[in-house]
């Protein structure tokens, strides 16, 4: 596995996001009143809730569903959610804590050698795209794993994904490098 | 040839006249076949003496207007819409075609995309422009134009980045690949702009030769190629002996002046900038640099690695004052509210009757090792959590593992322990997955695993009394405009509903009385309308603008009657108008507000009717090109238009205005009328 070569490839996660829902309405307003961190955007609607201890944002809607981002790790993501939840709970709302769902994890790595874009293109036609007039980086889609990657020509790399679970560690690096 | 045998005489041999439709037995003379249907071009004489063919143009592809078999009836009026959205797309697709300049045979092209694409649905929930503009640049980049997609978003009006995902998606879904782009193809194209003049070619050259150094200097790579290009030009032409500001060259090249500086400058920072212009013509040197942000990378890297350094020694610093601030801090903690006790002793059980805790009772060990390891490196997130007693929940239990992730990171220790304890806690994560997807599924149903919630923690979250009620305050004010809007909304929603003329959804369009435009001069009212209205694309503004003008002003009446003429049939062209003959501009100006809002179709028309016939004074009876029955004085059908003519017959005009007329005359149905009354 290449993590465990002697250039060993740091990859760090730097995102994740979630969600859940509480299964009841929310009063936005009381929340914001009584909340300590929150940001209240009535104009669209939500209350940004920032904590603390996992540094983490959350976005309140009125209906129960919330979202969940900043954390670093998807236990730290839930562990979030969950005292979030529980703060909510203190406010007085009958809160239940369900469909919890990380919907995003994003990760940095970087490779120690630069990378020719345009030939990195060619040689994998389906799934790398490069418009040089949009986007200084390479998009480079993994079906199977539901994974974006953005390739840039330093050799700094973007992974996003839907897909929980960090199945990119284990991404056989499929390049041709020039 | 019908090999058939006579039914006279049993002969065989048949003469089949194509022309007249027979078939004729030349043995016996009987005739076996009559009107037989031909294929044969016929011909017909016309007025000048010629002759021309017999027939009718069918074009390629879906219907041409459908042939009236027996006159004037139409059968399925309105070909098909799939037929109509290929016609109307291949329209378009000559129309923005012609105006980038592209042959016919990338407008087949282009076309044929545009087929596919609609046979995959893709012009569903898409704007036909945006699909169009995508299958053009596919043509572009497949045949190696040198078009932009900036010069389509620029024909369009449309952001290039949203004709960019269209376009990216195109190509993806019709498995087109399209080369990437090269700057030299942009070079011929900017130095033509640039006119160079005789010695074009030559700076062209020099141009290219530079950007191939540029690309060895790995220079291009994700970088916008016409910025390259801009740079390249700008280089080639200086040393040419050419003047060519940076503000000349973005112009044409359509880049940021910034970027095109910070080209500039890292192609200074290549060993070839150092050669001379005879030089750089014969040698091309044999090294290649490295990218431009590699370098800066690099020197961050740096900079980062003697931060650490730096950090280290601070850190034994740091050590004897977090000593003094553990002290405060536990100060501040035994100040700090109890929870309640119920909770409190819920929250405790909960965490200990959790069936991982178990796996984790050797982690306590660590915990300690990590307090110490905490504490040192002043982090509160970890004392609070261990020291608030919640050791043995496994997200707990996670989160120290996972927080030895960041510490290890943030004390700099290196890649490799990274590496080594993100292996570990995969498979660890793996078992506390595993494991806490059980508790997980329980609590599916909706409950709260309160483990490894600090009550204490969250309770701060919450203001009391005095602060809600400041922060309140503070919000209210922050949000007074939106409140007012909003309560005055309010207010005229209810104000509505008690008149009971309240409608549900208000629609946005703008309302389409306008102020009548005072001007003294035609000129003056033809710029004032056109401020105030949508640009038509059917009339040629530089036309109207040259016309002279009579004088006199528009006036209120005007309003009304052009927008009760709105309501009426469409065939009504009226406008009153004018006022007197005296200002045929003027009211031509005016004219147009209503043909572009009522009758767009008879826009063109009109306007060509218009403009020949405005210069005239008014008086004479004009020939629009449009109307049907000319007649001389316009005579006014009282009872037709009551309310619209009689304020005009007030004025007592002499003369008839050119308007008048063509409004007095509804394409001769009202003339027909006038002659049998």
């Amino acid at each position: 596995m290449d993590a465990d070569s002697d250039v060993a490839l740091d990859i760090l996660i730097t995102n994740v996001v979630c969600v859940f829902r509480t299964r009841c309405h929310l009063n936005l307003r009381k929340i914001a009143l009584e909340g300590a961190n929150v940001i209240y955007k009535r104009d669209v609607g939500k209350v940004l809730m920032k904590l603390r201890k996992p540094r983490i944002t959350a976005t309140i809607w009125s209906s129960g569903k919330i979202i969940c981002t900043g954390a670093t790790s998807e236990e730290e993501a839930k562990f979030g959610a969950r005292r979030l939840a529980r703060s909510l709970q203190k406010l007085g709302f009958q809160v239940i804590f369900t469909d919890f769902k990380v919907v995003n994890v994003l990760a940095v790595c970087n490779m120690p050698f630069e990378i020719r874009l345009p030939e990195f293109t060619k040689n994998n036609r389906p799934h790398a795209s490069y418009e040089p007039e949009l986007h200084p980086a390479v998009c480079y889609r993994i079906k199977s794993l539901r994974a974006t990657l953005q390739i840039f020509s330093t050799g700094s790399i973007t992974v996003t994904e839907m897909k929980p679970f960090l199945h990119h560690w284990n991404l056989g690096w499929p390049w041709d490098l020039c | 040839m019908t090999g058939r045998v006579c039914r006279g005489c049993g002969g065989t041999d048949i003469e089949l006249d194509a022309a007249r439709g027979d078939a004729v037995c030349t043995g016996c003379g009987s005739v076996l076949e009559d009107n037989i249907i031909v294929s044969e071009v016929q011909f017909v004489e016309n007025s000048g003496g010629g002759s021309s063919a017999v027939g009718q143009f069918v074009s390629l592809d879906g219907a041409g207007k459908t042939p009236t078999l027996g006159g004037g009836f139409h059968v399925n009026l309105g070909k098909e819409s799939r037929a109509q959205t290929l016609q109307n797309g291949r329209r378009q697709i000559h129309h923005l075609g012609n105006q980038l300049q592209l042959n016919q045979h990338c407008l087949d092209t282009a076309f044929n995309f545009f087929k596919m694409a609609v046979s995959k649905h893709l012009t569903r929930g898409r704007k036909m422009a945006h699909v169009i503009a995508a299958c053009l640049y596919l043509v572009c980049r497949t045949e190696g134009t040198p078009h932009m997609l900036l010069d389509l978003s620029d024909l369009l009006q449309v952001n290039v980045y949203v004709l960019g995902k269209t376009f990216l998606l195109l190509a993806r879904e019709l498995c087109i690949n399209a080369p990437a782009i090269d700057p030299c193809l942009y070079i011929p194209r900017f130095a033509h702009l640039l006119e160079f003049g005789e010695k074009n070619h030559e700076v062209s050259m020099t141009a290219l030769r530079l950007l191939q150094r540029m690309k060895r200097d790995w220079m291009h790579t994700g970088r916008r190629p016409s910025g390259l290009c801009g740079a390249a030009l700008l280089v080639a032409a200086r040393m040419h002996d050419f003047r060519r500001t940076v503000k000349e060259v973005i112009s044409v090249v359509k880049v940021c002046e910034s970027t095109l500086r910070k080209r500039l400058t890292e192609f200074e920072d290549t060993p070839t900038s150092q050669l001379t212009v005879d030089e750089f013509m014969k040698i091309d040197l044999e090294e290649e640099c490295d990218p431009p942000s590699y370098t800066a990378g690099q020197r961050k890297l740096r900079m980062k690695e003697l931060e650490q350094v730096l950090s280290k020694q601070l850190e034994e610093v740091e050590g004897e004052i977090s000593s003094y601030q553990d002290a405060i801090e536990i100060e501040l903690e035994n100040s700090r509210p109890k929870a309640k006790g119920a909770l409190a002793s819920l929250t405790k059980d909960g965490s200990v009757e959790d069936t991982a805790s178990s796996l984790f009772g050797e982690e306590d060990v660590e915990d300690e090792e990590l307090e110490a390891a905490a504490s040192h490196l002043n982090k509160d997130f970890y004392r609070e959590l261990l020291g608030s007693g919640n050791p043995g929940s496994s997200e707990a239990g996670g989160s120290p593992e996972a927080g030895s992730r960041p510490p290890a990171l943030e004390s700099l220790l290196g890649p490799l322990p990274t590496a080594a304890s993100l292996g570990i806690s995969d498979s660890i994560r793996e078992c506390i997955s595993s494991q806490s997807r059980d508790p997980k599924d329980a609590s599916g149903d909706g409950e709260l695993d309160l483990s490894g919630i600090d009550d204490l923690e969250i309770d701060r979250y919450i203001l009391n009394e005095a602060e809600a009620r400041v922060k309140a305050e503070l919000w209210m004010r922050e949000n007074a405009e939106y409140l007012r809007e909003q309560r005055e909304k309010e207010a005229r929603i209810a104000k509505e509903k008690e008149l009971g003329i309240y409608k549900e959804h208000k629609p946005k369009k703008s309302c389409k009385r306008r102020e009548p435009i005072q001007a003294s001069t035609a000129g003056e009212a033809i710029e004032k309308m056109l401020e105030q209205k949508k640009i038509s694309s059917k009339i040629n503004y530089s036309v109207l603008r040259d016309l002279n003008s009579k004088g006199g002003g528009l006036q209120r009446e005007d309003v009304r009657p052009e927008d009760r003429a709105s309501a009426r049939k469409l065939s009504r062209r009226k406008t009153p108008a004018s006022r007197s003959g005296a200002d045929p501009v003027a009211s031509v100006g005016k004219r147009l507000r209503p043909m572009v809002s009522t009758q767009p179709a008879k826009k063109v028309a009109v306007g060509e009717a218009l403009l020949p016939s405005s210069p005239l004074a008014g008086a004479e009876p004009a020939r629009p090109a449009v109307v049907v029955v000319e007649s001389g004085p316009v005579s006014y059908h009282p009872e037709e238009e009551p309310e619209e003519e009689d304020p005009d017959e007030e004025d007592g005009e002499p003369c008839v205005s050119a308007l008048q007329m063509m409004g007095g005359n509804d394409y001769g149905c009202d003339g027909d009328d006038d002659d049998g009354y």
